[in-house]
């Protein structure tokens, strides 16, 4: 079911909304590219649907709102800890099908894989979704190959069109509009330009190819790739004490890639995948392969955003289906 | 023939070894322009040069070959293309006005590079139309990044595209790419400590490469757009030396004031007895020293904030 | 919910140095414990370390620990009476009950021993549950051997070899040579039914599953122990993965029939 309303009435609902969520939503930060006079599009807090930047890809993905880059784990004084406080409102999320997807993927590693993460956990409870519609493929998105081009799994979504919103409402919580009620239900992206076809026998030997060196002298483990992807889900320890006060400090976790220097860094030296070509391979094979293999689908949505962000134009795509070419040859 | 050779400098022509040949020089302001122009810059030279052009180190075209009688029908041919740069004129289809005052060059800037903090070839359009036309010997040269690949330090103004960058602890997960890239490519400005980074504001010289570098986007550019202003670099016979920093983080305004105000001392303090009367702005500010030409130029200069301004400066 | 990252206190009992730079902390643990499993120790504000479980008794367990980093030079200055954190215990460990019965190896390089120490300790005590029990047990040079006054025990109940890399001491009467030199010589009664555990460095490990290959061992009777970098412990981190295979959730003890096809 879906209501048709105008822009106007559509910004009161998000106010009243606000009332009982945090609404996160894509906004384009004008000059926070990496370039001068380049936009950054990112996660923020919205009020008005103005705010939201829907003609264009984020250049990261929601998942940082149930994953926070740096998130504190809890604080310690001489020798005791407090959790940190979480605010009491639920979570409104604008974003696109393989977005949602994504975070079907991070739910397995952090809720099902070992125990339950109680971090993510309380954030995840939180999150409602406002799927944002697709009417065209973006440059590098394969989300048809994957599979992950349409969702049901949303509790509301938008079509903005003129001074108009229309309004869909998939779940009794996110209340109703009293206006003109449409029949309408979210468009999709049907097919893209990009089409990635993934070997079924990604097997080991193909791990041991030599197809990977090439990465070695291209990859400069920046971990751009990593950082913008909805479904890497790495992260890394920090113990700090403060400044000011020696016997206060915290415990947190930060965002980590295993493209990066350092992922594997244990006492003494010892170190594994030490050249790019391998952690192109473990990272390539994680997102086909390995995850597939425990939690039954791939793990990459085809959101195409380390495609878009590799500073050495660096395609997973490419490399996918050159493996699967591989792969028949034999 | 009788021809002043005054009023045929200053009109942008030169005389040249060959007698009764004389050549034009094109100004592009900031080296950038629409492509179409090149075919007025063709035309003359096939039409009235010698069918051959020079490209010059100021970013601009030199066409040689050309009758000194036909320098009025040039000039009446290349309005076109004065007008399209938007070039300053006094007398429209009597070429170039002024010849003192060099074409502002810039680097590629912005609109291309990925290192430069500005919009190089904008900026030094802004200045043109200040400056221009004006019979002083003034050079000035527009660089995106301190790479200077324009060599502005050889200018009498050099402004150098600044970026103070702004942090966002949050953002950062301490992969040092920032910390690594600043230490071995630039000023070494950002330290490690307690899993965040730490800048000297002091060491940072505004390259942006910790921008650059942040896979995150944790190191971000200001919305605030500064610059180093360099001076009085020169080649040439006598002490060709480089520029000196004058002024750090300076904005626009600030920058185009100075350069405004530099006209007003040169006019003041030129050696009227000097060799045809030309006298280059780095020579005055050897005579008058430094600490005069800072009075004259920061006169009713509101500096912004974060501007700070070299105290004495040594070439 | 009860949050897994949440460490909780345990006071250090006592302190047994062996060498220099390892010591045995033993700290107040009551609950289930497997040899082979981990703790995530910590000292607030400098990290945690994976550390494998070296000893288990009533109401302890042991920690034997090598200062190589911030966080192990910390617990190093630690008193006996001191606190450490820990959460755990994590990983699979050793399956005791998969031993009982047969003819056992285990060969341990350098602080390799603290994971299988556990091991050791139980059959040492029952010796009659297996049928015979060897332990071949290398280090770097005389100073670095641990738990001295164990191996006096041990060798009352099991076979014991110790060697060491190589010596400059002219007091040490011992053996000399690498581990594998040994295996070469070790009495194996039964190859197709004797279980060997190995432990140690990844070049060490490598060497003498080899040699152990080479005796005739079957592929499904050797267990090794893995380390890898671990920040989380429970499968979320993704530090410890090698291939499809989280280190910390299903392992770090693994049959050679799958740890052979890791790829790192
Ligand atoms: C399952 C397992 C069991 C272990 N059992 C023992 C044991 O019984 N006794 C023992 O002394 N050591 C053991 N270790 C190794 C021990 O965890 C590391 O030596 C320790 O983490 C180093 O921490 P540090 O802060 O002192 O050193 P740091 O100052 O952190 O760094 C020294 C080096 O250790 C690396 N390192 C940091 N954290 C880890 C980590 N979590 N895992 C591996 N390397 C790391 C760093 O990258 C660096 O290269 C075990 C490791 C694992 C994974
Ligand atoms: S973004 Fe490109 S260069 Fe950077 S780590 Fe990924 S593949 Fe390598
Ligand atoms: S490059 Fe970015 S993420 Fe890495 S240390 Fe610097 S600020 Fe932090
Ligand atoms: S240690 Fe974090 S996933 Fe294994």
């Amino acid at each position: 079911m879906a209501y048709k309303v105008t822009g106007i009435r559509f910004n009161q609902y998000l106010k009243e909304l606000e009332k009982e969520y945090l609404i996160f939503a894509p906004v384009a930060l004008l000059g926070k590219g990496a370039f001068t006079n380049t936009d950054s599009v990112r996660y923020q807090k919205i009020t008005k649907l103005e705010e939201v930047e829907l003609t264009i890809k984020a250049n990261f993905s929601a998942k940082e709102i149930l994953l926070p880059i740096t998130e504190t784990l809890f604080y310690f004084n001489e020798d005791n800890w407090t959790e940190p406080k979480v605010h009491d409102k639920k979570i409104l999320l604008f974003l696109r099908s393989c977005d949602i997807h994504g975070i079907k993927r991070l739910d397995d590693i952090y809720l099902r894989n070992g125990c339950e993460d109680p971090y993510y956990k309380v954030f995840r409870k939180k999150v409602r979704f406002c799927l944002i519609e697709c009417y065209e493929s973006f440059a590098n998105c394969f989300c048809a190959s994957m599979g992950t081009n349409i969702t049901d799994e949303y509790d509301m979504f938008i079509r903005p069109e003129g001074d108009y919103v229309y309004v869909g409402i998939n779940n009794k919580e996110m209340g109703r509009l009293d206006e003109k009620v449409v029949d309408l239900s979210p468009r999709f992206v049907m097919q893209n330009k990009t089409k990635v076809s993934i070997p079924k026998e990604l097997s080991k030997g193909l791990a041991q190819s030599v197809f990977w060196e090439e990465y070695s002298s291209r990859c400069i483990g920046c971990g751009r790739c990593s950082f913008v992807c909805p479904t890497c889900s790495c992260f890394s320890m920090q113990d700090i004490f403060y400044k000011e006060n020696k016997n206060m400090g915290e415990r947190r976790r930060v965002w980590s890639s295993c493209m990066v220097d350092g992922f594997t860094d244990m006492a003494g030296g010892h170190s594994f995948r030490k050249k790019q070509g391998d952690r192109m391979r473990f990272r390539v094979m994680h997102k086909f392969h390995d995850y597939k293999k425990r939690f039954g689908y791939h793990m990459c949505v085809g959101c195409g955003r380390c495609d878009d962000a590799c500073p050495e134009y660096i395609s997973i795509a490419h490399c996918a289906n050159r493996l699967k070419s591989i792969v028949e040859e034999k | 023939m009788d021809i002043n050779t005054k009023i045929l400098k200053k009109n942008a022509f030169r005389i040249t070894k060959e007698r009764y040949k004389t050549a034009i020089r094109i100004r592009v302001p900031g080296g950038e322009m629409a492509a179409k122009y090149l075919d007025t810059v063709k035309y003359v030279a096939e039409t009235f040069g010698n069918g051959t052009i020079h490209i010059t180190t100021r970013q601009g075209f030199e066409i040689p070959g050309i009758d000194i009688e036909k320098m009025a029908e040039v000039n009446a041919i290349i309005q076109s293309l004065i007008d399209g740069l938007e070039v300053n004129q006094t007398d429209s289809n009597a070429g170039y006005s002024a010849a003192g005052t060099r074409n502002v060059a810039a680097c590629i800037g912005s609109r291309v590079c990925q290192f430069a903090n500005f919009d190089t070839s904008a900026f030094a359009q802004r200045i043109e139309k200040v400056i221009f036309p004006n019979d002083y010997h003034v050079k000035i040269a527009l660089t995106g990044c301190p790479n200077d690949c324009i060599k502005a330090r050889m200018n009498d103004f050099g402004i150098i595209g600044m970026n103070e960058p702004q942090y966002d602890s949050y953002r950062c997960i301490g992969c040092q790419a920032c910390v690594k890239a600043c230490e071995k490519k630039s000023a070494g400005a950002l330290k490690f400590e307690n899993f965040k980074v730490v800048r000297h504001s002091d060491k940072c010289i505004g390259c942006g490469e910790c921008v650059l570098k942040c896979p995150t986007g944790a190191w971000t550019r200001s919305s605030n757009k500064l610059y180093q202003l360099v001076i009085m670099g020169r080649t040439g016979r006598k002490n060709p030396r480089i520029a000196q920093p004058f002024i750090k983080w300076i904005d626009e305004a600030s920058v185009l004031e100075i350069i405004k105000n530099t006209y007003a001392y040169v006019h003041n303090y030129i050696d009227k007895d000097a060799p045809g009367g030309k006298e280059h702005v780095g020579y005055i500010v050897d005579r008058t020293g430094y600490q005069v030409f800072k009075n004259w130029v920061l006169k009713d200069v509101i500096l912004n904030p974060k501007a700070q301004v070299a105290e004495y400066i040594y070439w | 919910m009860s949050n897994t990252y949440l460490p909780f206190k345990s006071r250090i009992i006592k302190i047994i140095p062996h060498t220099a730079i390892d010591y045995t902390f033993l700290m107040e643990y009551k609950g289930d414990v497997k040899p082979g499993q981990f703790f995530e120790v910590s000292i607030p504000k400098f990290g945690e370390a994976p550390i494998s479980v070296s000893e288990i008794g009533e109401g302890y367990v042991g920690l034997t620990i090598r200062r190589v980093g911030l966080v192990t030079n910390t617990i190093h200055e630690l008193q006996e009476g001191g606190v450490l954190f820990l959460r755990g215990p994590y990983g699979n460990g050793f399956n005791i009950d998969l031993f009982k019965s047969k003819e056992v190896i285990v060969a341990a390089g350098g602080t390799g021993l603290a994971p299988v120490k556990g091991v050791v300790d139980y059959f040492a005590d029952n010796v009659h549950e297996v049928t015979v029990f060897s332990l071949i047990a290398g280090f770097k040079s005389p100073k670095d051997i641990l738990y001295k006054a164990d191996f006096e025990k041990w060798q009352r109940t099991i076979n014991v070899i110790v060697t060491v890399d190589g010596s400059d001491d002219e007091t040490y009467t011992g053996n000399t040579g690498l581990i594998t030199n040994y295996i070469q010589d070790i009495s194996i009664e039964n190859q197709s039914m004797a279980n060997v555990i190995v432990v140690g460095p990844p070049v060490m490990i490598r060497f003498t599953v080899a040699e152990f290959l080479k005796r005739g061992i079957r592929e499904e009777n050797i267990w090794v122990s893995y380390e890898r970098k671990m920040c989380c412990g429970v499968g979320k981190c993704g530090h410890c993965k090698i291939d499809d295979t989280y280190i910390c959730l299903e392992g770090p003890v693994f049959n050679y029939v799958k740890a052979k096809s890791f790829i790192d």
